[in-house]
Parts: C-alpha cells; sequence; structure tokens
C-alpha cells in the first residue's frame, strides 16, 4: 500500500505538472450551446467575431427535466440562447453551500458576462462572487441581498396564486381545499395565503388545509400527501411542489387540481382547472438585452408581477364554467393592468389576531418574510 | 379521527408498504444466500424506468412489471459478478451500484418525464371487497399488492420448503459445508442475488406502474433504503418483512393524515416517526429476545480454491 | 482440455493497485465518454472538457481540495469503526450532529477570541457526533441490535432535526423567513489560508490524519483495534473489553464525522442550513472501503473522488451534459476498481487437462 501511494503520487504530481503547463489553453470548439436536441452538432459554427458574443450562465439547484421550478427556469433559458450573440449555458443539480459557491466562481473565471443563480439558496455564494469578480453581473433569483454588480429578482407568484384561489373557491362544493406545499418558507406560505385570501373571496366558507412535504421532489410522497388530504374530504388539490403527483390523485379520485411551476393539466386532462406558471422567458431576454446595451443596473430588488407577464395562470381546464371564467378574467385584467390589493388589510391571522390592518397595504419586506397563516387555513407553519 | 379517515389511512399504508414489500423480500432473499446488495435503491429506480417505458411503448403494464423484474435483475447480475466472481468487497459494490443506478435513471429517463403509460388501477374483490374495515383496506387495492399478499408466504415455503431454498440458506450461513455437502455455494450465491435482484425490480416497477402512473425522476426517492433496514428489522424472515413494510408505510401515511387534520405538531418532528419507530420496535423485539441472526457468511466472499 | 484457471497468489501483487486502479479508470472513462458518443457529443471534445475540468487548472485543484475536507474527515471516521467491523452508516447522521453543535456554540459564544471559540466548536462538534453514535451502538451492545439499522435511521432523524432546528428556533430574524441560521461572527469561521481559497480545514485533516495513523501505529488499543476481524473474535470472549472497544471506534468515528460537519459549516458556508448535508457521510463509506481504511490511501481518494466531481461539472458546464452523467461514471468506476482489485490477490492462467 505504502509503494501504490507512492507510485500515485508521483503519478500525480507528474500530471499537475503536465496539467499547470496546459493551464492556459483553452478547449479549441465550443459547442453550440443549443443543448435541447441531443443530436444537435457539436462543432461550433463560430460567428465571424465582429462582436464577442456575450456569455450568459444559469446554475439551477435541481435537474431541469422535473417539470417543476428549474424546468421553468430553464424555458427562459432557452428564450435566451436562441438569441443573437449569445452563448448560453447551464449547470443542474447544484447543491446549495460550498458546490453552488464553485461552481458560480467558475463562471465567473471562464469571463461569463451574465449569470443567473435560481435558487434562494445561492445567496450567499452568489454575492461572494459578485465581490471577487466585479466585472461579472449576477442576478439572484428569490434572494434579498445585492451588490453595485448584483440584483436579485423574483416574481410576484402570490398573485396568480389569487386567481388559482379564486377558481378553487367557486369549483368546491365541500369548501374543504387542500394544498400539497414543501416546505414553510415565505414563498410558499405567501402564496398559500393569497390562494386563501382569494378561495375566500369568493366564497367565505372555503377552508385550505395544509399538509408539509418537506421535500421538493418525492412524487410518491406527494401523491400520498393529497391522497390524505382527499381522504378529509377535499375536492380541490392545489399544490407547491415540483412533480405532478398530486394532479394525478386528484383525477384518480373525482377531485379537481390546480398545477404550479407550468402548465400541468397534460397530468390531469380532467382534473386540472388550470395552474398558476411562470414565464421567466419575457424577463431574462429582456435583462440580456440590458446587460447588451449597457444600461444594466446592479443594486435592485427586482420584483415583478403579473402586470409585466413573469406570472401568469395557464389556459383554464375543460371543466371550468363560463361564469367562474368571467369573474377571475376579471381580477386577472385588474392584476394585469398593475393593480394589485390582495393584502391590503383588514386581514387576520390564524388565531384572529389583526396582521394587515384595514385599508393598508403590506410592504413588500413583509410579504417577503411572511410566516404566518391567513384565517382559513388549518394547518402550521413550522 | 373517525372511524373513516382511520380505514382510509390503512389502505394507505397497505399502499405505501407494497413497493417497500417486494424490494425487502427480494433483498431478504439476496441476502439468506449471503450476498449483501445495498444497490436496492439503484435498482428500484432504474426498474421503474424500465417498468414504464416497456409499458408504454407495449402498451402491456404486465409485461412493463415483468421489465421491471428483469432489469433489476441485470443489475443485481452486476453485482454479482463483481462480488461473487471478483470478490469485490461487497458493501462498496452495492454502494456503487445505487450510484450508478441513479446517475443511469436520471440520464436515459430524463426525455420521458411527464409522459403517462398504463398503469394498474385498483378494484374491489368481490365479496372480500366489501367486507366492513377489512374490505377497503385489503381488498380494494391493484392487482400487484393482491400479488404481494401471496408473496411471503411463496417466500417462505420455498426457503423453508423446497431443497433450493435449503440449499440458498445453508450457503449464506456456511458456504464451505454447503460445498463438502456437494452444493454449488457460487452459482446458488448468484441464483440469490439475481433472484432478489428480480422481486426488488418488481418493487421498483410497482413505483411508476401502479402507485403513479407518471414518469418522474426520482420516484424510489430512499426506499431502496429503507428495504435495507427492514430485512434487518424484520431478522430474515418473511413474515416479519410484512409487519415492517406496513409499519413503515402506515407510520409514514399517519403523520400526512394527522398534518391534514390540523395538527400543531412541528412536521420536521412527525416525519421522523417512521424511523424512530423503527429502532424502537426493533430494539423491543430483540429485548424480548426475538430476534435471529443474519446468516453467518454474509457480506463474506467465498474465495476460490487454491 | 485446456480452461482458464484461478490461482491464488502466493503474495498480493505489489504495485498492482495503481496498475489496477488506472487501469479501471481508463476503461470507465472510455466507456462513459463513448456514451456520449450514443448522445451525439463529441467524446473526443468531452475527453478534453474532464481533462480541463480536473487537472487542467489550478483552480479546479484547488477546488477538489476544498471538496475533499469533508470527506476526509468523514472517511477516516468510517474507517476507524470499519477496522474493527463496526458497520458505521451513520456518518451522515453524526456530521449533522456536529454540524448542529457547532452552530450552537458559535451562536452562543459569539464574543469568544477566535481561538477559544473555535476550539470549543470543535469539542462541541467531536462530542455530539460521538454522541450520535454512541446511541447504536449501546443499542448494538445491550439489545444486540444491528448496528446497520440503528445508524441508517439515525441519519434520517439527525438530518430532520437539523430542518427543525433551522425552520424553528436558530431561523435567523433577518432571513426573511427563510431556513437559516443567523451567520456566524468572524470569530466562528475557519478562515482562508493566506491568499488562496484553501482554508485551515485542511490544517484539521492533516492534524485529524496524523492522529489516526499515530494511535493506530503506537498505541496499545490502536494495536488491538488493528488487530481487527480476528481479534474483534477473541475480544468477544472477554466481554467487557469488546464492549469497551465497540463503543470507543464508535464513539471516535462519529466524533470525526462530527467534526467534518462542524469544519464544512465554519469554513464553507458560515452558518448552518439545510443545504450543508450533501451525502459526504455515505461517499465516505465508499472512499474508505476503496482506500482499504488506511489514512493516506484515504487521503488520495477523496481528492480524486471530490477531482472527478469538479471536472463532471466542467462537462455540464461545457457541453450541457446532464448532471447525472456524474454518477454513472462514479458508479462504473467503482465497479471496475471493484472488480479490478481481484487481481491483485489472484490471476488468471490457462491450464491444461484436469
Amino acid at each position: 500500500m505504502q509503494r501504490m501511494c507512492r507510485m500515485l503520487a508521483l503519478c500525480l504530481a507528474a500530471v499537475f505538472i503536465f496539467g499547470l503547463a496546459a493551464c492556459d489553453q483553452k478547449p479549441e470548439q465550443k459547442p453550440a450551446a443549443q443543448s435541447a436536441q441531443p443530436a444537435a452538432e457539436t462543432k461550433a459554427a463560430p460567428a465571424p467575431a465582429a462582436e464577442k458574443k456575450l456569455k450568459i450562465g444559469f446554475v439551477y439547484v435541481s435537474p431541469v427535466g422535473d417539470a417543476g421550478y428549474s424546468y421553468a427556469h430553464h424555458m427562459g433559458y432557452k428564450a435566451v440562447a436562441a438569441l443573437p450573440g449569445v452563448e448560453a449555458s447551464y449547470v443542474e443539480s447544484v447543491a446549495e453551500g460550498a458546490d453552488s459557491e464553485r461552481v458560480i466562481t467558475n463562471m465567473a473565471r471562464k469571463d461569463f458576462d451574465l449569470i443567473f443563480s435560481t435558487s434562494f439558496g445561492f445567496m450567499d455564494p452568489s454575492l461572494k462572487v459578485a465581490k471577487e469578480f466585479p466585472n461579472v453581473k449576477i442576478m439572484h433569483c428569490s434572494g434579498f441581498k445585492t451588490a453595485p454588480n448584483m440584483s436579485n429578482y423574483f416574481g410576484r407568484m402570490y398573485q396568480a396564486r389569487y386567481l388559482t384561489g379564486m377558481i378553487a373557491g367557486l369549483m368546491t362544493k365541500k369548501n374543504i381545499i387542500g394544498y400539497v406545499a414543501a416546505f414553510p418558507i415565505p414563498e410558499v406560505i405567501r402564496g398559500i395565503n393569497a390562494f386563501t385570501l382569494g378561495a375566500r373571496s369568493v366564497n367565505p366558507q372555503a377552508q385550505v388545509r395544509v399538509v408539509w412535504t418537506k421535500t421538493w421532489y418525492d412524487p410518491a410522497l406527494e401523491k400520498d400527501a393529497a391522497v390524505s388530504l382527499l381522504d378529509v374530504g377535499a375536492d380541490v388539490l392545489t399544490q407547491h411542489q415540483d412533480s405532478p403527483a398530486p394532479q394525478e390523485a386528484a383525477q384518480q379520485r373525482g377531485a379537481y387540481c390546480i398545477g404550479y411551476n407550468s402548465d400541468m393539466s397534460s397530468f390531469a386532462p380532467k382534473a386540472n382547472l388550470t395552474s398558476a406558471v411562470w414565464n421567466w422567458a419575457p424577463f431574462y431576454v429582456k435583462t440580456v438585452e440590458e446587460v447588451r446595451n449597457g444600461v444594466w443596473k446592479g443594486g435592485q430588488a427586482i420584483w415583478e408581477g403579473m402586470d409585466k407577464g413573469v406570472v401568469d395562470i395557464a389556459p383554464y381546464g375543460a371543466a371550468v364554467p363560463e361564469d367562474v371564467k368571467a369573474k377571475v378574467e376579471a381580477k386577472r385584467a385588474e392584476l394585469k393592468a398593475g393593480k394589485d390589493e390582495i393584502f391590503v388589510g383588514p386581514i387576520k391571522d390564524q388565531s384572529g389576531k389583526e396582521r394587515i390592518a384595514a385599508g393598508q397595504k403590506a410592504p413588500d419586506a413583509d410579504l417577503l418574510g411572511m410566516t404566518w397563516f391567513v384565517e382559513g387555513i388549518v394547518g402550521t407553519t413550522e | 379521527m373517525e372511524l373513516e379517515i382511520v380505514v382510509a389511512l390503512l389502505a394507505a399504508a397497505v399502499q405505501s408498504g407494497t413497493p417497500v414489500l417486494f424490494a425487502t423480500l427480494g433483498e431478504m432473499l439476496s441476502e439468506k444466500g449471503g450476498v449483501l446488495n445495498l444497490g436496492v435503491e439503484g435498482m428500484m429506480s432504474v426498474a421503474a424506468l424500465a417498468a414504464f417505458l416497456t409499458s408504454s411503448f407495449t402498451g402491456s403494464p404486465w409485461l412493463g412489471f415483468l421489465a421491471g423484474g428483469l432489469a433489476g435483475a441485470a443489475l443485481a447480475t452486476l453485482h454479482g459478478v463483481v462480488c461473487v466472481g471478483f470478490l469485490g468487497n461487497q458493501v462498496v459494490s452495492g454502494l456503487a451500484l445505487t450510484i450508478l443506478g441513479l446517475g443511469l435513471t436520471h440520464f436515459f429517463g430524463t426525455p420521458y418525464i411527464g409522459l403517462a403509460a398504463p398503469g394498474f388501477s385498483k378494484f374491489a374483490v368481490p365479496v372480500l371487497g366489501d367486507l366492513p374495515g377489512l374490505g377497503p383496506i385489503l381488498f380494494r387495492q391493484d392487482a400487484l399488492v393482491y400479488l404481494s399478499y401471496v408473496l411471503p408466504l411463496l417466500f417462505w415455503f420455498v426457503m423453508r420448503r423446497t431443497s433450493l431454498g435449503l440449499a440458498v440458506t445453508a450457503t449464506g450461513e456456511m458456504p464451505a459445508a454447503a460445498a463438502a455437502a456437494g452444493l454449488k455455494p457460487l452459482r446458488l450465491r448468484y441464483l440469490a442475488a439475481v433472484g432478489g435482484g428480480f422481486l426488488v425490480g418488481l418493487g421498483g416497477a410497482y413505483l411508476s406502474l401502479a402507485y403513479t402512473h407518471l414518469w418522474t425522476n426520482g420516484l424510489s426517492a430512499g426506499r431502496g433504503w429503507i428495504a435495507v433496514a427492514l430485512v434487518i428489522f424484520a431478522f430474515w424472515r418473511p413474515g416479519r418483512a410484512v409487519v415492517g413494510a406496513y409499519l413503515f408505510g402506515g407510520v409514514m401515511a399517519f403523520q400526512l393524515r394527522l398534518q391534514a387534520t390540523g395538527t400543531n405538531l412541528p412536521s420536521s418532528l412527525l416525519l421522523m416517526l417512521p424511523y424512530a419507530l423503527t429502532v424502537i420496535v426493533l430494539v423491543l423485539s430483540a429485548w424480548r429476545g426475538q430476534g435471529t441472526d443474519a446468516p453467518a457468511a454474509l457480506g463474506v466472499n467465498i474465495e476460490p480454491e487454491g | 482440455m485446456a480452461a482458464l484457471r484461478v490461482i491464488k497468489r502466493d503474495e498480493p501483487w505489489k504495485g498492482g493497485a495503481l496498475v489496477i486502479v488506472l487501469g479501471a479508470l481508463a476503461f470507465s472513462l472510455a466507456a462513459a465518454i463513448l456514451m456520449l458518443a450514443a448522445q451525439g457529443k463529441s467524446p473526443l471534445l468531452g475527453a478534453q472538457v474532464l481533462w480541463q475540468g480536473t487537472f487542467g487548472h489550478l483552480f479546479a485543484l484547488e477546488d477538489a481540495l476544498r471538496k475533499a475536507v469533508p470527506i476526509f474527515l468523514c472517511s477516516l471516521g468510517v474507517a476507524v469503526a470499519f477496522r474493527m467491523q463496526v458497520w458505521n452508516i451513520g456518518a451522515e447522521g453524526q456530521f449533522a450532529l456536529g454540524a448542529i453543535a457547532a452552530t450552537w456554540a458559535a451562536l452562543t459564544f459569539p464574543g469568544l477570541p477566535k481561538i477559544l471559540l473555535l476550539s470549543f466548536m470543535f469539542l462541541a462538534a467531536l462530542a455530539a457526533g460521538g454522541f450520535w453514535a454512541f446511541i447504536p451502538a449501546w443499542l448494538k451492545l445491550r439489545f444486540k441490535v444491528n448496528e446497520i439499522i440503528t445508524t441508517l435511521m439515525l441519519n434520517y432523524i439527525a438530518i430532520l432535526l437539523l430542518d427543525y432546528l433551522v425552520f424553528g428556533v436558530w431561523k435567523d430574524p433577518s432571513s426573511f423567513g427563510f431556513p437559516m441560521t443567523p451567520e456566524f461572527g468572524p470569530n466562528a469561521i475557519l478562515g482562508p489560508i493566506g491568499g488562496t481559497r484553501l482554508h485551515w480545514g485542511l490544517a484539521v485533516c492533516a492534524v485529524a490524519g496524523v492522529g489516526f495513523w499515530a494511535f493506530f501505529r503506537f498505541t496499545i488499543l490502536g494495536y488491538e483495534l488493528k488487530a481487527g476481524g480476528e481479534g474483534a473474535r477473541v475480544a468477544r470472549y472477554a466481554g467487557l473489553r469488546y464492549g469497551f472497544l465497540v463503543a470507543f471506534v464508535m464513539i471516535a468515528s462519529g466524533a470525526l464525522a462530527g467534526l467534518a460537519g462542524c469544519v464544512e459549516t465554519s469554513a464553507s458556508l458560515g452558518r448552518l442550513q439545510p443545504s450543508i448535508m450533501t451525502g459526504y457521510g455515505y461517499t465516505a463509506i465508499v472512499v474508505a472501503w476503496l482506500a482499504r481504511l488506511e489514512p493516506l490511501p484515504i487521503a488520495l481518494a477523496s481528492f480524486l473522488l471530490a477531482l472527478l466531481r469538479v471536472g463532471v461539472e466542467n462537462l455540464q458546464l461545457e457541453m450541457q451534459i446532464p448532471a447525472a452523467y456524474g454518477s454513472i461514471m462514479e458508479g462504473l468506476i467503482l465497479l471496475t476498481v471493484l472488480a479490478g482489485q481481484f487481481f491483485q490477490t489472484y490471476r488468471l492462467e490457462w491450464r491444461r487437462g484436469e
């Protein structure tokens, strides 16, 4: 064993020295980053280098194939990758923490111009890299820290949730609506709250029951959670999870369901009413153009809503009757016009205490840090 | 909770425990022959994909179910070759198999995410399905669950009452003695490992054909590891495997329902229940002397004759 | 009739280990890279990008060193227990407990001077990890409960405990409700070495590694433990002694994994959050065994594995190859190395006749 180690160490040393010597070489031809088609050519067709291509990087916390959160961002990536003069690439399944710091740093080292780090847990690493590489621009999703070359951004998904809540409230007969949720973090809680406010705005008897799965992605467990809600009488389900399993559970039991992240109707064609969806493509394209034209500003906290098209609801399912559609469309038009009065008081929490005073609109900071449930929700926030 | 909810809970427990039961019995078979296979998680995953794709392309869920078993057997064969053939360390080989299996599943399965395939649906057994209480719990499930009722009996019968089963058990306890008695320990080990892999694969197939009818990545979600633990919990006896699988599935279903009916207990603590309970029951059983030792030659490779 | 026969070598093939590892590596990498071709990507480019991502840059080596630190410490811990055939699968949970204890120390005593606070954090982590491993040890000795299952179950419980704390009482009031503790003060951070990206966790590794080696080489207890399988069976008859030995190795094993948790929390993250759990405890089992439970090979194996993972990330970045590809490569490499190790002890020969 000792000899093996010595020999291996010698080999490593030799390789290390060789590697250092080869250090400055860049890989010859980079493939065009059209990653969607695996059969695509791998030789780049380099544009005549009249202008340098913008290098855009995306970092995802989960695999893109999950039809969920990262998938939604990935649709934005595809739009960006299709832009002229842009070289886009992505890394998926990056664990938050040390791994993400390495990945983002590597992108910075490779002279990426703009990096989208799409998960909350990438916040501290993104900030570190922003400080170390002042020429890189970083857009961090769902966080709260900024730097001169780093902005954070998110979408007002709660607006879409409010609309889906209205639909649920109008479609439920037993007045019990089930919510399969992953982790009790503010964005999830906020979504549940908006959903409940929406449901009770059209149906004051409606009650929302929450089950926490403590996982973003475990289809079988999510299905179990959905079934447990169906068993206590829920006849409409929705979710803050990345797999469509709860949709399937609802359809099997003849209940209705509302999806999340992307249009989930294909998983439950009879039961699905709509989904609360992200639409990152326009926002990402806009950001890239800002960088290209030199007008991008760091240090911003960007939180765009339905009026800018970042969030919306998917097309209505066949089961949604016209009068329900009409009510929801009316509200949707309001939101699209920029009128957001979802978190305007009086709003009480589960214990009956008033949290938002009458006529007051909750400031963004309160929304971003929301950790309490509104009246009408059965469940804990832990 | 009302009776209705309790019945629904137990029915969910049965369904939740079924894939784990298949996998536990599979691992148990492998270990009875002396081959420890920690690759169950990877095997279930690959099997789920194979089952799904086969069912999707052929339109037959039963063919899919079979394909899942074969996929599990294939990976187990790999493990067998490395351990029984090349005397590789069984613990590491199994772990490597998990890593490989999960990787293969994600790599090849991603294009199919979101597709549906024909699967197994629940149906009621005539007469039995209408029994009060037991009817909905045991007899309004899908065909594979009914199959899983028979499996532990079959397992017990084969292992205890057939010469093949006894030969496998002997190999797992004392391969040298088995060889001296004229048996072929290496072949028996392969048989145990591959047969076990087949059963594990069936468990994986259940996940994509019956539990859900869609393909999504990550279906196994740790159930393979639970199966490994349950084999030990069951003291290598099929009857206890049933208890373990349903207990585990039941507690998991229970904590979900507890949340659904509205509780103030933090969900992290509730989620600990199945794992803590497994340890507690294990301790109690051992304390009352119900323990059986592991097959004596478990994990120990058989050296070839010099 | 000629047949291929398996002959045991009179003594293990020296230098064979290296040939086997390199051979297995070559085989697996070739197979993996050919898989790229099946997906329409250029194998040659893949090989080049992988090279670039591993040995091609100083950064990759630095990154790999950083990533190797928790793997190394956990592997040492696993090795201690495995040497006595006590199957500690619980390094993951012990890692979590170490992280929790270190966080408690860092948050409760932020004002202590740096050396004192860090030492206290280390001690707390060692104690917590050791305690978490002691539970299955006690269950094994008192109730004869198999440690594989108890350590595995405790992993899940430990992670849930971490979740509970970070979502609850330890949540940073200024984190907008996200599950993370407040950032550690500067005195609780294990900082970088000079101007490099490496941190002092490497020093901890060096001390732990040397300590491990010295313990087994120079102490009587170490000798007893190293006697391993046989010794354990003999010791079993001595009753009391066996129990003591089992408890000792488990506590030491858990302590080392706990130390890894402390180092990772302090040096890499600077606060506690659920994403600290990335499976080091399980990786450690693989590394420890491949390295034959010896400290220097463990160090090498940890580094090489970390390097492979870093290189695969580069494949993702440059060629949009899915993350799962890395797992396939790792699995293949492990299996072929395992199979290849066969040839250290045996050789094949054509024999004529019977």
